[in-house]
């Protein structure tokens, strides 16, 4: 396929996009069938999109080129560049909308007469459009407006359930979040604009001044990690990401947070460049505390969603790590560790967008069917949804980075590129890198509990609820999206030489080292080494043995120890012979131990009120465990009151709302600029 | 040696001297207790009892409870493929597998062991995960930051080649990091395995149990094969240990089925001098309370640690 081919398909994808858009809109009467088209025509341009997105990558280094609207003003053409890191983030983009809009086809139909399904998928639509322009705008300005387009229409999507005062808490919290990270990009990008006197993203940044580098890169850094949801600027994510629509999640927090990664690679590692090697360690450090403390915060929820929204803290961490570990290694001119470690990154920014886009819709299809997202009301929900709980169980696995799932090929690339760079000579980097590998795990040792958690108390066990016991399998176009994701986690677990084929061309295009063919075996990941090390692992090997195995143990097991004789009975009562739902452990049973064992993160707290009957058997016994939030706490409270106190002491000195003051605070203003165009 | 001979060698003496551990562990007990104890080869009977007899199955339980021992015992003996008994039956370069993939694979066993607690509605069971789901998490980072380190030293991360490397320095135990290692290991056995400072392998008292709990309503050949499963899983990071720390194939002057059969018997020979350490460590300590496990994670997390500061700050070299 051709340069011109691939044009021609993103063309006709983002256009159709746009006519999905508008025939929401114009069917916003009938709900069922303004759902089915909007849907169809995303999966559609998602297809269309993914195609000339692989076949750009594998055609090879040239830009796909095109521009929207030309204007006088040089700066604001709005110009599509798509190079290969542009296609490797539309590949994720276009994978999860192909599976999303197929889950929403049964997922909406919730909707239908209650909501305005037309505005939804509208806004939905719109919302995938302005992430395909942020990553392939090729100027600043035109970043920065797809970049505002994606945090407003998410905002709306944030509040569409807005008779929920929780939602629009979480819709304030996130858009005043969002446009603070958005202003210290904007100051970037103006530093930078000053000295090169270009917008453009493709130039070069030898113009500016290594201090302005560091200044640009620590407020692309607050910029872009509050996107992505890094520790301690990640506040908005666990309160917007659960109180969107689980498709939207999906999207939001498989893809959108990505785009933050995007960011951090085209302005920091592609634009500017690594000058130092403090840049990695502190995107390393980041990456340890958002890991450990996003699991951990995800285990003390029993919020279903917002379990997940914390998971996806955890996995920008250990995307992070990977991040600064390629960064550390190119500042100190190690090109090949740099390729490797970012290969691992982009990888597990891959897998996130699989296995956690699938988890929302998981978590999606629970709440359709439960109407309830308390994991402690769940239970027992595997005879009732058994399709969705095996795709829950892929998904939980992968997270956990258990073979033969895909999240354990990126973190195993992740240790061997830390494994690959420590040597002795260099304390600093060899401290910080033994901790990331102490960090990572323990992260996912915590994430499998928290999954344990996850899938065991919602679908194993008796149902705690009148929702969970009535709840029945959901529509199979719902299970179709989840079940594409779930082959996808497995088939990249198994076959992973596919995916990394296609990521080694874009970061050998980034950085000009290949480790393709340091990892051999082609189809199969079999041989792989290093300057180091030589190390191999093959997922494939590992499943066939452990199917082998389970095999042989059958024949064993019928010829040692005859026929499988199986009784039914109850489960052991110590002979109260009453066993009910609410004797099982819970949710926050589950995770107290760990709780107390980090309660220093945690500050748990419980209350216990008794009222009627004596000390030791009272009538009724109240039971409350609070935990609180650290970073909310003693990190955005204080300066929450004091801005609030500021803003009420001084509201009316300045806001006297009298008009004459106001045309006196328009004058000193033209007169102050007037006078600064003198001077300078 | 051919891959085929190593994977028979490697699952047979498993599968064959696991439950010989257990046996040897209980019989040094026994006698520090003035008892006879139970033959050693006690749990050999156990098990062939177990899956002759019938399985009753929990009527709330799914599949998953099902599918729990098959996966707990295939990933143990999967995990023993990844850790050869003998340096001198692997064949070079083509195990599948390093210690990363290791930890996975066991991560794999104990998740759906940890669900299947959960399966069958009974508070015990979910006592045992939770529990099982703490001590398992405290005790990662120390066993990565372990095996990293050793790996480092011998420059792969694949433990036949670290395996071989550390022979290279002699003496077993010549150098700090080694006995780091060693104690930083022997702790994480200790809360892996379930014995006696983490766990009681002999009781089934509510309070104190870990891994019995999530067993608790297995019978017959599920239980046979829990059990099993768990015995494997315990003679693999002894046989880490052993063939990382106290390499013997070097001292093996001789070559063909001679030395491969005479480095076998050493390794029964450690791997029973092992578990009368361990049977004597249990012996002496008490049962932590569980809130105090976290004070050994950390006293392993921080041995494996200082192994690691001690060999790339102060530098040095192994061999």
């Amino acid at each position: 396929m051709g340069a011109l081919q691939i044009e021609n398909f993103i063309q006709t994808s983002i256009f159709l996009f746009f006519t999905g858009a508008l025939t929401a809109l114009a069917l916003s009467k009938k709900h069922r069938l303004c759902n089915l088209v909007s849907n169809w025509v995303c999966i559609a341009a998602g297809l269309l999109l993914m195609i000339a997105s692989v076949m750009k990558i594998i055609s090879g280094d040239g830009l796909i080129h095109f521009g929207l609207f030309q204007s006088t003003l040089s700066f604001l053409a709005l110009e599509v560049k798509i190079d290969g890191l542009s296609a490797l983030f539309l590949i994720m983009l276009s994978i999860l909308t192909v599976c999303v809009s197929v889950y929403s086809i049964g997922y909406i139909s919730h909707y239908y007469g209650k909501r305005n399904v037309g505005l939804f998928n509208f806004l939905y639509i719109t919302f995938i459009l302005s992430m395909i322009f942020v990553f392939t705008s090729s100027n600043a300005v035109f970043f920065y407006i797809a970049w505002e387009a994606m945090s407003l229409l998410s905002y709306f999507l944030v509040i569409f359930e807005s008779e929920r005062i929780e939602n629009q808490r979480a819709g304030t919290l996130y858009i005043v979040m969002t446009h603070i990270a958005t202003a210290f990009l904007l100051i970037g990008f103006m530093i930078s604009y000053s000295y090169t006197k270009s917008f453009d993203l493709f130039g070069n940044s030898d113009a500016i001044p290594d201090g302005a580098k560091t200044m640009i890169f620590i407020l692309f850094l607050l910029g872009f990690g509050t996107k992505a949801g890094a520790i301690p600027v990640h506040i908005w994510l666990p309160y917007a990401h659960p109180a969107a629509p689980s498709n939207v999640s999906a999207l939001m927090s498989g893809i959108m947070i990505k785009t933050a990664i995007y960011g951090l690679i085209r302005f920091v590692l592609d634009f500017l460049g690594i000058q130092q090697a403090w840049w990695g360690g502190l995107l390393i450090g980041l990456g340890i505390i958002s890991a450990v403390l996003g699991v951990a915060y995800a285990l003390m929820e029993h919020d279903l969603k917002r379990l997940l929204a914390y998971h996806s803290v955890e996995n920008i961490g250990i995307i992070l790590i990977g991040l600064g570990v390629s960064f550390t290694a190119l500042a100190q001119g190690s090109q090949l560790i740099g390729s490797l470690a970012l290969t691992a990154s982009i990888l597990h920014t891959l897998n996130h967008t699989l296995f956690k886009g699938g988890l929302f819709l998981g978590a999606g299809s629970i709440h359709y069917a439960t109407e309830t997202k308390d994991i402690d009301r769940l239970g027992g929900l595997i005879k009732t949804m058994p399709i969705t709980a095996v795709f829950v169980l892929c998904f939980s696995l992968a997270i956990s980075a258990i073979v033969p799932f895909n999240g354990f090929i990126s973190e195993w690339l992740t240790y061997q590129s830390i494994f690959a760079y420590i040597a002795p000579g260099q304390p600093g980097i060899n401290i910080l890198f033994i901790l990331a590998v102490a960090a990572l795990g323990l992260a996912g040792a915590l994430a499998a509990s928290c999954f344990v958690k996850l899938f065991g108390i919602a679908f194993l066990g008796n149902p705690r609820s009148e929702n969970a016991s009535r709840s029945k399998e959901v529509p199979a176009t719902m299970n179709m999206g989840i079940g594409i994701l779930a082959v996808l986690c497995f088939a990249i677990g198994v076959f992973p030489l596919f995916i990394i084929r296609l990521i080694d061309r874009v970061v050998s295009g980034l950085i000009g080292s290949s480790i393709f063919d340091r990892l051999q075996g082609g189809f199969v990941f079999t041989w792989y080494s290093m300057d180091l090390s030589s190390n191999k692992i093959s997922s494939l090997e590992i499943l066939a043995a452990i199917a082998v195995l389970t095999l042989l143990t059958l024949l064993a097991l019928r010829i040692f120890g005859g026929k499988y004789i199986e009784r039914k009975y109850g489960t052991w009562d110590c002979g109260i012979e009453t066993i009910n739902s609410r004797m099982q452990y819970t949710a926050t049973g589950f995770s107290k131990p760990i709780k107390i064992v980090f309660r220093i993160l945690f500050r748990p707290s419980r209350k216990t009120e008794t009222q009627g009957g004596t000390h030791y058997h009272p009538h009724r016994i109240a039971y409350t465990v609070a935990s609180e939030s650290i970073f909310e706490k003693y990190l955005y409270q204080p300066v929450y009151i004091r801005i609030r106190g500021f803003s009420r002491r001084t509201k009316f000195l300045v806001q006297t709302g009298n008009i004459s003051n106001y045309l006196i605070y328009i004058f000193a203003a033209i007169l102050a600029l007037m006078a600064y165009n003198r001077l300078v | 040696m051919s891959y085929i001979v190593y994977i028979i060698i490697q699952i047979l003496t498993m599968v064959l001297i696991a439950p010989l551990v257990n046996g040897i562990i209980i019989k040094v007990k026994a006698f520090s207790q003035k008892r006879t104890g139970p033959p050693i080869l006690q749990m050999y009977f156990d098990l062939y009892k177990l899956i002759r007899k019938s399985t009753v199955v929990s009527d709330v339980s799914s599949w998953v409870y099902k599918a729990a021992p098959y996966e707990v015992f295939s990933t143990a003996l999967a995990a023993a493929l990844l850790v050869p008994v003998s340096t001198m039956i692997t064949p070079p370069d083509s195990i599948p597998g390093d210690f990363i993939i290791l930890v996975s694979i066991f991560a794999l066993g104990r998740f759906f062991m940890m669900a299947a607690g959960l399966d069958t509605g009974s508070t015990f069971g979910g006592m045992g995960s939770s529990r099982e789901a703490m001590i398992s998490s405290l005790a990662e980072p120390s066993i990565l930051v372990c095996l990293f380190t050793a790996g480092l030293i011998s420059g792969s991360t694949s433990l036949d080649r670290m395996m071989v490397f550390m022979q290279g320095a002699g003496t077993p135990l010549i150098h700090p990091v080694a006995i780091l290692l060693l104690l930083a290991l022997l702790s994480i056995i200790m809360m892996e395995t379930a014995r006696i400072p983490v766990d009681d392998p002999s009781t089934h008292l509510e309070l104190t149990m870990i891994h019995e709990a999530m067993l608790l309503e297995y019978s017959g050949r599920h239980l046979a094969l829990m059990e099993y499963g768990a015995a494997i899983k315990q003679l693999v990071f002894m046989t880490l240990l052993l063939n990382l720390l106290i390499p013997h194939d070097q001292f093996i002057a001789m070559a063909g089925v001679g030395a491969v059969l005479l480095s076998l018997l050493i390794y029964l020979l450690k791997v029973i001098l092992l578990a009368v350490l361990i049977a004597l460590i249990e012996i002496n300590t008490v049962k932590f309370r569980l809130f105090s496990i976290p004070n050994l994670a950390a006293l392993s997390f921080i041995l494996s640690f200082l192994a690691f500061l001690q060999y790339f700050l102060l530098g040095g070299s192994y061999v």
